[in-house]
């Protein structure tokens, strides 16, 4: 029953979209203003039937409603019920329905809050969602439908289940934020192109799409690092990124969204650079399509792979039509799009943010270029060619230090020009810190590689240059009647937009921290027998013991290993677990092996281990441990930029409420 | 044209031109690794210092050495043809018959010498239902 009113809703979402493109057609012929509240009805309900679908399927999932294929197969009656919540967006046909879920509720914020204020840019932003909603419901309708039925020869009486490694509650809320930064570049994309439709780039827009801009890159960020954390934690190969298609697919749309947020800067300052920030805000859109694309095609061969449907060419036909229409316009427009101002200098704040621009779309050129590399080199000459992490790193690594030294840089240039006078009073003591901390480096681990030395030097220079600009600040709020504290807490909250903007600068430096960490990574293979033990990187691991344990849901092979430091005493003990699941299944096919990590984790290091397989017959562990240095910085780090970016999307008393 | 602008639009040109020369021209070595279908393969008589190639694992064919089980070989196959694997290392967990894997490593001889062994990331959990019951 429950299912039977989700497909209805789905439908009917499908029948208001062809009425709602009917009322805006006629609406364009006859000005009359009733014609486009009937479409912006018909829209809101559109998102109402979508969230309505999207909780029927939310309920048959949490009743274990085996009737359905989408239940059926990632559900089970052992299930966690969380797991059960989650398996929402665990297959194709459930992640689209959320998809289009998250993206009916920015619509609803958007109609309801940004569009109250800007009436110009109504007709034309519903015109882009209309036809975005149609696309997705056309999916979920025809090609992915989660209400489908298993087929009607059999009963099931139990679901597949949830995969073991998303029984996890980070990989729970990776993928929503994930999603809630991916959806959220469909308003920029709507934004951009109907102020540029409706003749309309006015100082108002520029300050909502900027807001809309935070807070879909607070969601993304967030979603990327925590993709990482989860890797990290589960997948047991030691690292949080391998430049894998999927991952790159994430990453782009991230780095032009950062580019974004920079050069509207400058429009909102000064009137510049408005063609190229229409083009940026609508490229993120066109970048996670893109991904989505690559992810869901299998074209490229990536460790994430969806095999079931590919939607890869409708994915590919709607991405061309959405590029073709973006280059109309911004061609067709182009006049309205002249600057007001022009950049006089090298060194000037204006400068500063086109280098970053710069610096953020060749990244995002290499990246591209490496994802689609098999593709283009199989349509030069036949051979499908992939290019690995060495070649990101390669490139990647020399202009992501040039990034990290200008966030330094930036803050201490002024608009239009800076007097060379100023230049050399701001850039002294920044300079003279990352030196000193260059030699102290170079005292410590030598000259013999040179990128963690500069990455040192450059995150001194950076830091230094933020805590100068927050104590300019500091001076400037003093104020003989009020304590230290207060004074801080004012002169945070005088300029949320550029205290924010300079505490994710903060966060970004720390993850530099912890990519330092990745030039000193070790690891070992070996197997060991419980009473033996292994001298590895300064460290002795004796394995005491290997206990067997049948739990809930699983058998475990428990390892415990002591972790001796040099001064002979016990560091730590670990336990990583080899562990079966489905153990019961008297298909040896069905059993599902899995390894649980165990890592002791400390702001200088952490030792990770990985107990691999285990020898019955000899009573012999197989393991795995890795030193690696400073990763907790990166978590950290991802921490602080999304502190940093919430704290400048937080509205202040002045203007700010009501734009969104 | 500005000044500024010019600058970096050159810039940005030169880089571009860096990496595509850097993936065609120079890519021979280790940034690049020619992907091979096991078809391709199996009729070669060559041997090439880097491939990869991607397949299912054949059912009954993982051998894992008794005295070191790091050690296994097993065969990759992709329609009719088949390729033999050996690989030293720790093991992907869903590592199992008829597993879809990507492998990369040297070819001799009919032979893949793997040094990367991945299978695929198991973010989706399709296949056919398992617990059903025909009427």
């Amino acid at each position: 029953m429950i299912s039977q009113i989700g497909s209805l809703a789905l439908s009917i979402s499908g029948g208001l979209i062809l009425s709602t493109f009917f009322f805006l057609f006629y609406y364009s012929i006859k000005k009359n203003k009733i014609f486009l509240e009937i479409a912006e009805r018909g829209l809101i309900a559109i998102c109402f039937c979508i969230i309505l679908a999207t909780l029927c399927l939310l309920n048959e999932l949490l009743i274990s409603n085996f009737n359905l294929q989408y239940v059926a197969q990632y559900t089970s009656y052992e299930t966690p019920l969380f797991f059960k919540f989650t398996a929402l967006w665990a297959g194709q046909a459930g992640s689209l329905l959320f998809w289009t879920f998250i993206m009916s509720i920015y619509s609803l914020i958007y109609i309801n809050v940004t569009l109250k204020s800007m009436e110009y840019l109504k007709y034309s932003s519903y015109g882009i969602l209309s036809f975005i909603f149609a696309f997705f419901l056309l999916l979920s309708n025809f090609i992915a439908n989660p209400f489908e039925p298993v087929s009607s020869d059999i009963i099931v009486q139990n679901g597949n289940g949830l995969n073991p490694l998303l029984q996890n509650v980070t990989m729970a809320i990776h993928p929503p934020m994930l999603y809630l930064g991916f959806i959220g570049t469909t308003i920029l994309f709507v934004m951009a192109l109907s102020a540029i439709i409706s003749k309309s780039i006015t100082f108002e827009w520029i300050q909502s799409i900027r807001r809309w801009s935070l807070i879909t890159w607070t969601f993304l960020s967030a979603g990327i690092i925590l993709g990482g954390y989860w890797a990290y934690n589960e997948l047991g190969w030691g690292g949080y990124w391998a430049w894998d298609p999927v991952e790159n697919s994430s990453l782009m749309p991230w780095l032009i969204l950062t580019a974004f947020i920079h050069s509207s800067m400058i429009q909102e300052k000064r009137g510049m650079l408005k063609s190229w920030n229409i083009l940026l805000a609508s490229s993120t859109f066109l970048l996670v399509i893109l991904g989505t694309f690559i992810t869901r095609s299998g074209i490229i061969s990536s460790v994430h792979s969806f095999t079931a449907e590919n939607l890869g060419p409708l994915f590919l036909s709607f991405l061309s039509i959405l590029i073709l229409f973006t280059g109309y316009w911004v061609f067709k427009r182009s006049d309205l799009l002249k600057s007001d101002n022009k950049i006089d200098s090298f060194t000037s704040r204006e400068g500063g943010f086109l280098y970053n621009n710069l610096i953020l779309l060749l990244m995002c050129f290499i990246v591209l270029w490496g994802t689609l590399f098999p593709i283009l080199s199989e349509a030069w000459n036949g051979e499908k060619i992939y290019v690995g992490a060495t070649y990101f790193n390669q490139l990647n690594v020399p202009i992501g230090l040039a990034l990290l030294f200008l966030m330094g840089i930036g803050p201490l240039l002024s608009w239009k020009k800076t007097s060379r006078s100023t230049l050399l009073l701001n850039f002294k003591i920044p300079m003279l810190v990352s030196f000193i901390s260059g030699i102290i480096y170079a005292i410590f681990f030598g000259l013999s590689d040179l990128y963690p030395l500069v990455t040192c030097m450059g995150i001194f220079f950076t830091a230094t240059s933020i805590i100068g600009e927050f104590r300019k600040s500091y001076n400037k709020s003093k104020n003989r009647n009020k304590s230290i504290l207060q004074t801080i807490i004012n002169m945070f909250l005088s300029n949320r937009h550029k205290n924010g903007g300079y505490i994710v600068h903060i966060g970004i430096t720390l993850l530099f921290v912890g990519f330092i960490g990745r030039a000193f990574e070790v690891e070992k293979e070996f197997n060991l027998s419980p009473g033996e033990e292994i001298y590895f990187a300064n460290y002795i691991f004796k394995l005491n013991s290997i206990t067997s344990e049948a739990r809930d849901n699983h058998y475990a092979f428990i390892s415990d290993m002591d972790v001796i430091d040099e001064r002979n005493s016990l560091l730590t003990s670990l336990y990583p677990e080899k562990r079966i699941y489905f153990y019961w299944n008297p298909d040896p096919e069905k059993r599902q092996p899995h390894s649980e990590l165990d890592i002791y984790s400390t702001m200088k290091k952490d030792i990770y281990s990985i107990f691999s397989a285990y020898d019955a017959e000899k009573n012999q562990g197989y393991f795995k441990i890795m030193i690696n240095p400073l990763v907790n910085w990166v978590w950290i780090g991802g921490i602080v930029m999304v502190i940093g970016s919430l704290f400048a999307f937080w509205p202040s008393k002045r203007r700010d409420y009501g734009i969104i | 044209m500005n000044k500024i602008y010019t600058s970096l639009i050159l810039v940005f040109g030169l880089i571009v031109i860096w990496t595509v020369y850097l993936t065609n021209v120079r890519g021979e070595k280790n940034i690049t690794v020619r992907y091979y279908t096991i078809e391709e393969l199996s009729t070669k008589e060559v041997s090439l210092s880097k491939v990869k190639v991607g397949g299912l694992i054949k059912p009954d064919s993982i051998k894992i050495n008794d005295e070191d089980q790091l050690e296994v070989s097993f065969y990759v196959y992709q329609g009719s043809d088949s390729l033999k694997v050996y690989y030293y290392g720790i093991r992907p967990d869903l590592f199992k018959d008829d597993a879809e894997v990507v492998v990369a490593g040297a070819f001799d001889d009919n032979l893949i010498i793997a040094t990367e062994l991945q299978t695929k990331c198991a973010s989706r959990y399709e296949g056919d239902l398992k617990n059903i019951e025909k009427i």
